[in-house]
């Protein structure tokens, strides 16, 4: 099975080649500077008083659950907290005692929200409005800033959660540009 | 000279970070991280004005380094700090 993917992607790389041309990374690092990782819950807890007391915040953004709206090691977000959040707002939740995500809400009941990573095919969390620590207002790009409320972004977003019981292939097909 | 407003230092875990709170928007991206000793001797200045040789004499009194390395150090750090806007006359 391992063998099968292996060739799938080799060859959707092979005929991508040309999109993968125009797609490179760069994570906008200059050479007096070094990649430098904090750990999670301490570093998302001092933006989560920052984004409280009244501040915006840009962030790298770590690990490939938000993908493909949000490139690991490519990608920086702006968070910003407010007085409430919706559907689709993609948030920086703690749900649990120091365990924080940044992903999207698909469901709120009430109080209690459902979260999924963009990327995930599996998996949710859940927490509640209390929990949300700020929601992401800009996605920045190497080559541009998308504002979260851009119609053709959360037309786009839209079509991603409708398109959910194919995600997997197409996140097996993004891999192969990518 | 002095430690501009808006700069404090925050450790989180074992990294001595700088956040700048002045303006509304925070830029985790880049931040600006100080080894120990620079943390304390930033820590030791945090609300005052002082002077590269004050700076020198702190090092000296908690570390065991000679007086010239620690005004070099020193003078060399705090080239830095002025160059990232840290620190003003």
């Amino acid at each position: 099975m391992n063998a099968l993917k292996t060739i799938v992607r080799s060859l959707l790389r092979l005929l991508l080649t040309p999109f993968r041309f125009f797609n490179k990374h760069r994570n906008g690092i200059a050479p007096s500077e070094v990649r430098h990782e904090l750990p999670n819950d301490a570093f998302l807890g001092l933006v989560s008083e920052k984004l409280a007391e009244g501040h915006t915040a840009v962030i790298w953004v770590k690990g490939y659950s938000m993908r493909p709206f949000i490139e690991f090691g490519r990608d920086k977000v702006k968070l910003s907290s407010a007085t409430s959040y919706h559907v689709g707002d993609a948030v920086l939740a703690e749900i649990a005692k120091g365990h924080y995500v940044l992903h999207r809400i698909i469901k709120i009941e009430g109080d209690r929200i459902t979260l999924q990573g963009d990327g995930n095919v599996r998996g949710v969390e859940h927490c509640t409005m209390a929990d949300v620590r700020g929601m992401v207002t800009e996605y920045i790009r190497p080559n541009r800033i998308l504002l979260a409320d851009d119609e053709g972004l959360k037309r786009n977003i839209r079509l991603w959660r409708r398109l959910y019981p194919i995600r997997r292939y197409l996140l097996f097909i993004y891999k192969a540009v990518i | 000279m002095k430690i501009n407003e808006g700069f404090e230092l925050r450790t989180v875990c074992d990294e001595n970070v700088i956040v700048a709170y002045g303006r509304k928007n925070i830029d985790f991206s880049k931040v600006i991280s100080l080894n120990e000793s620079a943390a304390y001797l930033w820590n030791a200045v945090a609300d005052k004005d002082f002077t590269c040789q004050e700076l020198a004499d702190l090092l000296c009194k908690e570390y065991e380094v000679d007086a010239q390395t620690a005004l070099n150090d020193v003078k060399q750090m705090v080239a830095s700090w002025k160059e990232l806007g840290l620190v003003s006359d």
